[in-house]
């Protein structure tokens, strides 16, 4: 079994939902969020044999963690369905508990997770600018300078960047496990978002560039929540290819 | 120069203070209370991280500063700012100036007690149990569920059992009761986590760098940093000593961890078991200091200031 876990307006998860279909990944399930909030049964164990999950979905549906090959993992968000009418601290407090328990069962999965959660996110690390610009550096992409002060009001959680002029277009390499999809990226480009991938831990990256000081491929940031359309029907490949490496596991 | 970050009266803080200047070495005090007359501004070239802190007047460059520790309270909960409308100047002034600080703290090559990025695995304490039997320590059996009837199951199995919340946020160990059962249902609407009660003596290792201060925790409480609530007494707190197998494994979990300084929280059971609970990643070792005499905060400044073992 093989899910693509996303929010029902996940465009761009849906339509790689769809590409691992024609891929013959079977059976792979679609899980949205808000359904895993209304689940029958959740199981989690940690015990000297490891770390176990079954989940008994609402829909008869039920997930064994020993049975998954695969994860497309969308997941960035815990919906609350069930504590909208209760006080605003008990949901913050709910809220942490399903943040942390997600972490915890995604993470117990030993197939591939494109991406493995993390405490910084759970569909991947999230990272600020400067972080991404240290690392890109590091990884030997062609990096701007970058400044930030205690007087910006950038907020980075809402789209908003330093390092993207508002409207200047901008190109998207997507890196999955050691492979970029953009044959047309250059080789040193291509290396080096491999590079940050590795850097950052994150399996399935995209990197943005813009045309700027540091040349065509100047970098403008990177997230580990991508819109995977970028990448075309060649990314599919590759993730179909990664989500199958789990069928042995 | 040393940066020691949050508010300078809170006992680690002023413990390490305290360390720092009986070492002699330069720091510098960044009072999240002042954040009206702090300023900052960071800035990335070619990989490499400048900039300039101002305090009161006071301007440091970022590059200046070789050691930084780390006890940020959250600045949203400022008693400055906790009453502000969410657009308030100060309460964005107040903003501005941690946000830069703590992107500045993620990355800087400076000596750090800890990253945040490496506080955050115990947000989550069933995947830190995770990661933590991956380093050789045993963990609790640990239930997580939203089922009353796995639980009725559990408790039948280990008999005493025990509850706490899966993430950091009011996370008080409870046996779980008799009387529970009434309630039990209650977990259809949020999985709770539930562990085997593990009998044993607890155990407080602080680890720094390489140095480990191990503290015997003799107290009957479930939680036995609730024990005045939970039994009606304090603590009685020891320094000990561990088998150097088990030191070693506290400084590779926590190395693991990214953790510079961490509390790890053991139990060693009768029969010579080392079971792990949890690791804190920004520890109050002000209470155990005070009451052994280990030289944490000590090891602490002496690790800032790049004179650690």
């Amino acid at each position: 079994m093989w899910l693509v876990i996303c929010e029902p307006e996940d465009l761009s998860a849906l339509w790689a939902f769809q590409g691992l279909k024609r891929r013959g990944l079977a059976p792979l399930e679609l899980l949205s969020p808000e359904i895993l909030a209304n689940s029958l049964r959740w199981e989690h164990r940690i015990d000297s044999q490891g770390a176990r999950i079954a989940i008994k979905l609402a829909d008869g549906r039920t997930v064994l963690g020993k049975d998954v090959c695969g994860v497309l993992n969308r997941a960035y968000n815990t919906p609350l369905p069930a504590w909208r009418h209760s006080s605003a601290s008990d949901r913050l407090y709910v809220q942490q508990e399903l943040f942390a328990f997600y972490l915890s069962w995604l993470h117990c999965l030993s197939c591939p997770v494109l991406n493995r959660p993390t405490p910084m996110g759970l569909a991947g690390q999230w990272r600020a600018e400067p972080e991404w610009v240290c690392l890109a550096a590091k990884a030997g992409l062609p990096t701007p300078s970058f400044r930030q002060t205690c007087f910006d009001r950038v907020n980075e959680n809402q789209g908003q960047s330093r390092l993207i002029p508002l409207g200047a277009p901008r190109r998207t390499v997507i890196a999955v496990e050691r492979t970029v999809a953009d044959a047309t990226a250059p080789k040193s480009i291509a290396d080096g978002c491999i590079r940050l991938a590795e850097l950052s831990a994150t399996g399935l990256l995209a990197v943005d560039f813009i045309q700027g000081v540091a040349g065509p491929w100047t970098f403008a940031g990177a997230t580990p929540f991508p819109d995977m359309r970028a990448g075309g029907e060649r990314f599919l490949d590759l993730l179909a290819r990664t989500l199958r490496r789990g069928v042995n596991v | 120069m040393i940066l020691l970050c949050g508010i300078p009266t809170e006992p680690p803080l002023a413990m390490v203070t305290g360390a720092l200047e009986k070492l002699g070495a330069p720091f510098r005090v960044f009072n999240q209370r002042r954040f009206a007359v702090s300023r900052m501004i960071l800035e990335i070239r070619d990989g490499s991280v400048t900039g300039w802190l101002e305090m009161g007047g006071e301007g440091i460059p970022l590059e200046s500063i070789s050691g930084i520790y780390v006890r940020l309270m959250d600045h949203s909960k400022l008693p400055e700012v906790e009453m502000l409308s969410p657009t308030a100047p100060e309460r964005l002034d107040c903003q501005g100036v941690h946000e830069t600080l703590i992107r500045w703290c993620e990355i800087t090559p400076a000596r750090i007690v800890n990253r945040l990025s490496s506080m955050a695995s115990n947000n989550s304490k069933p995947y830190q149990a995770q990661l933590i039997r991956s380093h050789g320590f045993e963990v609790p059996e640990t239930l997580v569920t939203n089922d009353p009837e796995l639980v009725r199951e559990f408790r039948a199995k280990h008999g005493r059992i025990i509850y706490k919340s899966i993430s950091g946020v009011r996370s008080i160990v409870q046996t779980f009761q008799d009387s529970d059962f009434d309630r039990l249902n209650l977990i259809r609407w949020c999985p709770v986590q539930f562990q085997a009660y593990v009998e044993g003596v607890d155990v407080r290792v602080h680890v720094v760098d390489n140095q480990v201060f191990p503290t015997k925790v003799a107290s009957a409480a479930t939680d036995y940093r609730y024990a005045r609530d939970q039994v009606g007494a304090s603590p009685d707190l020891t320094a000990t000593v561990l088998p150097s197998e088990v030191q070693a494994s506290c400084v590779r979990l926590a190395q693991s961890l990214g953790l510079v300084f961490a509390g790890i929280d053991l139990r060693l059971t009768p029969d010579d078991r080392v079971f792990c609970f949890e690791v804190n990643p920004c520890p109050g070792f002000s209470y155990f200091e005070a009451n052994t005499g280990q030289p944490i905060a000590q090891a602490v400044a002496s690790y800032l200031a790049g004179e650690h073992a």
